[in-house]
């Protein structure tokens, strides 16, 4: 069942992104994703197509700091904008926080939804540092997960709120 | 039976996953994330019709569009092949190819392929296919497509069917006549799918100096797939390498060779590396459902309440299913008698083909809604007789002592403690009080239901049980493959035909081979891709029927214990000592009572493959075994039809609290236990999490998920919109607890876990409603409980109709 554009797009547009703090150009069609642009431009496959409808969440970036659909937002609409994917959080083999929460609570099967998964966690534990059980389930239910039944991933969300809590109470 | 056996070495201890840092860091290799140089992007035209004659296929335009390599029609793919190859052989079956050829026959089947330069090329093109259909009359449902004057599918059969058959073990019609009850149902199954978030898809290319055919696809079931892509192909299996790499979930779903078929034709037509994956629409349209279907059943009981008999008539919509019909009818046959010492059994079965999407294998394949009519008569006679539904079930539950326990079909079941199994999940989830806290809130008008289901969970099928569909011998048992080898400097390499999706192989593998070799997991690395010029496999290598337990661990054990023995041997050689006196412990062999004598595993390695001529003289080089496991369980049907349809057998007991909302139809969940016994567990946080994931998928099929077509054949539900999936605030906590008696008749003493959430669920909850609404008298025949169903049933109680 193909979805088709249309006519073939005439102009092609330049933009520049900076993904995960490093600068990025390319040349796209109007019709191009984010996602496909992330995925095809510039090789950065941690980002998934699950749906390409906006319901799976498995394309969650982080767009200027706020959770995003990439297979909903056309790559022209993040031109000039600050884009963190999946490939972003880790600082070197020091895994972020929040992944490191799903290693320790398994809170992944096949890893296909947990790029998304995890940036809207990490989303939700800037904006809400102390997440009750309801509340992450909340943030998480705009991302589908086929293979946890989710109850790992609300605990492993939930180890990542106490360690970086326990993080800044560190000075 | 104990609680969570203590364990010596690595096998049970609850290890994190070693494949999990690549996966959590976005550094997977999914099938969409290949690249090849100058690779095309696949696009298909798909049926808007559900039957319809294809009058004219005009692709003229869109070949010639810029960007477009290659076209392909149904005409073209049957000029270039042999009809396909079905599985599971059906008498005289039609001929059948990967595009559409003559009629399409569902909503989404492919009419069309082509090949352009990115993919959104290759969907404009398709707007510039012409196609003329006539449309047919469909048919929808399946004691309809039955009918004698049903349009057909296929004109050249004599009717829709598939198979039809009646099954009969044991006494049947004197444990009716001697009945002092007998209770009966008709419940209707429903159309879902487990949708891996990953969609299915191929990269193809062809070598055009060797004739080299190379495939990526997550293909769950590479052993099978091979053959049939090479018959199409033309070309013998040794000339075709096909790389499994990571896959996004399965659950069954992903094999569909016809797709592989139409990428490599279009790599042969352009003489470039091409790759299609399905969208999401696509996938949910003509990937594979569930069947659907309609159980007749009949359970007879004796006047204390002992079942004497059970009596199915199994009607299945196959869709336009002629790959592997007949699944969801025999595996019915692993747990048709569920826990129960039912003696006698009849099963009637009819698969039928529809204009519908295919069936195909999904999560427990059949064994959902067999366990789902079975527990729910139970349900149905516990009211009858004004039995608590818990204490019928214990009565009639197959006691401890009997294990291993030969059911009349000829399963065995071979460990496990049913009652008490029972026992603790009514503990779990505070039955009694449950009783009193629905007491209470019954009396103060809201529905509060409780639902137990108990459920047996087969796994490893046997394959030799297609015998009674198609009658006649070529794949019998059941296997797995695996290769085992120390490198020159000690370290561990394993690969087998089996290919994970989310199981935790890697890591379960390496626990297995840890103890075989007396080495740490983490010297052990397993291949997490599959590639069959590269890993040992066999025509059932793969991942289905749970077989993971049955088959694989075998195959792992008897290639790490030859290179074992490789070890001892040599290593007693080296240290002048009997191999019975050589022991292996964290990397080193030593000389029992001999301290201070030793080698490592790496000195032993590099005799075995660099310092040659300090090898046992005579001794071939390498340190490497390659096992084929076959399952000394499996047999063939015998004169009375009686065969192990599936080899091992876990058991679990579900107890769910819900709320129905008497205003909106609206069921929630407030309690969710599952006490569950798959044998000695690998790596119990593996199991856990398989235990939540499998029920997870009961609960979306029974409250949510749904395929609804219109009565032209028409699918309505294709995105994630309108085909919902469970969200984590539709899922519930689950309280778990696992008991672990080890299977005596297994490698390990392990049994299958990854279906066993998804075969009891849905009984429970749909029990759990009908308990809810029984102040109201509505009866649970179909699912799901949708609030616009169960609304709708309210209302009519209410208006003393009846549901």
């Amino acid at each position: 069942m193909s979805v088709t554009g249309g006519a073939a797009v005439a102009g092609r547009h330049a933009i520049a992104i900076t993904v995960n703090d490093v600068p990025r150009r390319a040349t796209v069609a109007a019709r191009t994703s984010l996602l496909d642009c992330l995925r095809e431009e510039w090789a950065l496959t941690g980002t998934h197509a699950g749906c390409e409808h906006g319901v799976c969440g498995a394309c969650t970036v982080l767009l200027d700091g706020r959770p995003a659909r990439a297979c909903l937002t056309l790559a022209v609409q993040a031109d000039g904008a600050r884009v963190t994917t999946i490939e972003g959080l880790a600082e070197g083999d020091r895994l972020h926080p929040v992944q490191e929460g799903f290693w320790e609570c398994h809170g992944l099967q096949c890893g296909f939804c947990t790029p998304g998964m995890v940036l809207t966690a990490v989303h939700l534990l800037e904006t809400n540092p102390a997440p009750t059980e309801i509340e992450i389930r909340e943030a998480l239910a705009g991302n589908l997960c086929m293979c946890t039944g989710y109850q790992n991933i609300v605990a492993a969300v939930a180890w990542a709120a106490a360690r970086l809590r326990e993080r800044s109470a560190t000075p | 039976m104990t609680l969570h056996a203590a364990t010596d070495g690595w096998v049970g201890r609850p290890l994190r996953r070693v494949e999990d840092p690549r996966f959590l860091g976005g550094r997977a290799s999914y099938l969409d994330d290949l690249r090849l140089p100058d690779l095309l992007h696949v696009a298909m035209l798909r049926s808007p019709h559900a039957h319809a004659r294809l009058a004219a296929v005009d692709v003229r335009e869109a070949a010639a569009m810029d960007g477009v390599a290659a076209v392909l029609t149904g005409e073209d793919v049957a000029g270039a092949m042999e009809p396909l190859r079905p599985l599971i052989p059906i008498p005289n079956p039609p001929r059948t190819y990967p595009l559409a050829v003559g009629k399409v026959r569902y909503v989404g089947e492919p009419v069309v392929a082509l090949a352009a330069r990115d993919r959104a090329t290759a969907e404009d093109a398709l707007e510039r296919v012409r196609v003329e259909y006539e449309p047919l009359p469909a048919v929808v449902d399946p004691e309809r497509a039955l009918d004698p004057g049903a349009p057909r599918l296929f004109e050249e059969m004599e009717s829709n069917a598939l198979w039809r058959d009646v099954l009969t073990y044991g006494d049947v019609e004197g444990a009716f006549a001697r009945a002092a009850h007998v209770v009966r149902e008709r419940f209707t199954i429903h159309r879902y799918v487990s949708t891996p978030l990953e969609t299915f898809g191929v990269m193809a290319q062809v070598e055009p100096g060797t004739g080299l055919v190379t495939i990526w696809s997550n293909d769950q079931r590479p052993g099978l797939t091979s053959g049939v892509v090479a018959a199409a192909l033309g070309i013998p299996q040794s000339r075709l390498r096909l790389i499994a790499p990571d896959i996004g979930g399965g659950f069954g779903n992903k094999r569909k060779a016809p797709y592989l078929i139409v990428a490599a034709m279009l790599a042969r037509a352009t003489g470039r590396p091409v790759k299609y994956v399905e969208d999401r629409r696509e996938s949910l349209a003509a990937l594979c459902h569930a069947a659907n279907g309609v159980i007749d059943i009949a359970l007879a009981l004796d006047a204390d309440g002992r079942f004497l008999a059970v009596h199915v008539r199994d009607v299945v919509d196959e869709g336009c299913n002629l790959q592997n019909p007949t699944l969801h009818s025999l595996l019915k046959l692993s747990n048709i008698i569920g826990c129960y010492g039912i003696e006698a059994v009849r099963f009637e079965a009819a698969a039928v083909l529809t204009t519908k999407c295919p069936s195909g294998a999904n999560r427990g394949i059949g064994k959902p809604a067999m366990c789902f009519a079975l527990e729910r008569i139970v349900d149905v006679a516990a009211r009858r007789l004004g039995r608590d539904p818990a204490a019928l079930r214990a009565a009639n539950l197959i006691p401890a002592s009997a294990l291993p326990y030969r059911t009349p079909v000829g399963a065995i079941y071979d460990s496990g403690d049913y009652p008490e199994t029972l026992r603790r999940a009514l503990a779990l989830a505070g039955y009694e009080g449950l009783r009193r806290t629905q007491a209470t809130a019954r009396a103060e008008g809201r529905l509060i239901g409780i639902g137990i289901a108990a459920a047996i969970e087969p796994s490893t099928s046997n394959l030799s049980s297609y015998m009674l569909a198609t009658r006649r011998p070529g794949t019998s048992g059941v296997g797995e493959a695996a290769l085992v080898r120390v490198e020159l400097d000690g370290s561990v390499r394993v690969a087998t035909g089996n290919v994970a999706s989310g199981q935790g192989y890697p890591t379960a593998i390496a626990q297995i081979v840890a103890d075989e070799l007396g080495v740490a997991p983490s010297a052990v690395s397993v291949s997490p891709w599959f590639d069959s010029h590269e890993n040992p496999w066999m025509f059932s290598s793969g991942s289905f029927s749970n077989k993971f337990s049955g088959t694989d661990t075998g195959a792992i054990l008897g290639a790490a214990r030859a290179v074992r023995d490789k070890l001892v041997t040599v290593a007693a050689h080296l240290l002048e000592a009997a191999p019975g006196d050589v022991v292996v412990r964290d990397g080193v062999l030593g000389v029992r009572g001999a301290p201070g004598r030793q080698v490592t595993v790496a000195e032993v390695a590099t005799v075995a493959y660099r310092d040659l001529l300090a090898l046992p003289p005579g001794m071939a080089g390498g340190l490497e075994a390659r096992h084929y496991y076959v399952s000394p369980l499996a047999d063939v049907p015998d004169a009375d039809r009686r065969v192990a349809v599936q080899l091992t057998f876990s058991n679990s007991v579900h107890v769910a609290a819900v709320e129905v909302d008497r205003a909106t139809g609206a069921v929630r969940i407030a309690k969710y236990a599952i006490v569950h016994d798959c044998g000695r567990e690998i790596n119990p946080r593996i199991v856990e999490a398989m235990v939540h994931g499998s029920t997870a998928h009961g609960i979306g099929a029974t409250l949510l998920e749904e395929f609804v077509y219109d009565a032209e054949g028409q699918l309505l539900t294709t995105t994630f919109m309108d085909y919902l999936k469970p969200t984590a605030l539709d899922v519930p906590p689950f309280e778990v607890v696992s008991l672990e008696s080890p299977s005596p008749r297994t490698p390990l003493g392990a049994k299958g876990v990854g279906e066993g959430g998804a075969i009891p669920s849905l009984a429970a909850i749909a029990n759990a409603v009908e308990d809810a609404l029984a102040p109201l008298g509505v009866r649970v025949t179909a699912l799901p409980l949708s609030p616009a169903r169960l609304w709708e049933a309210m209302t009519r109680a209410g208006e003393g109709r009846g549901a």
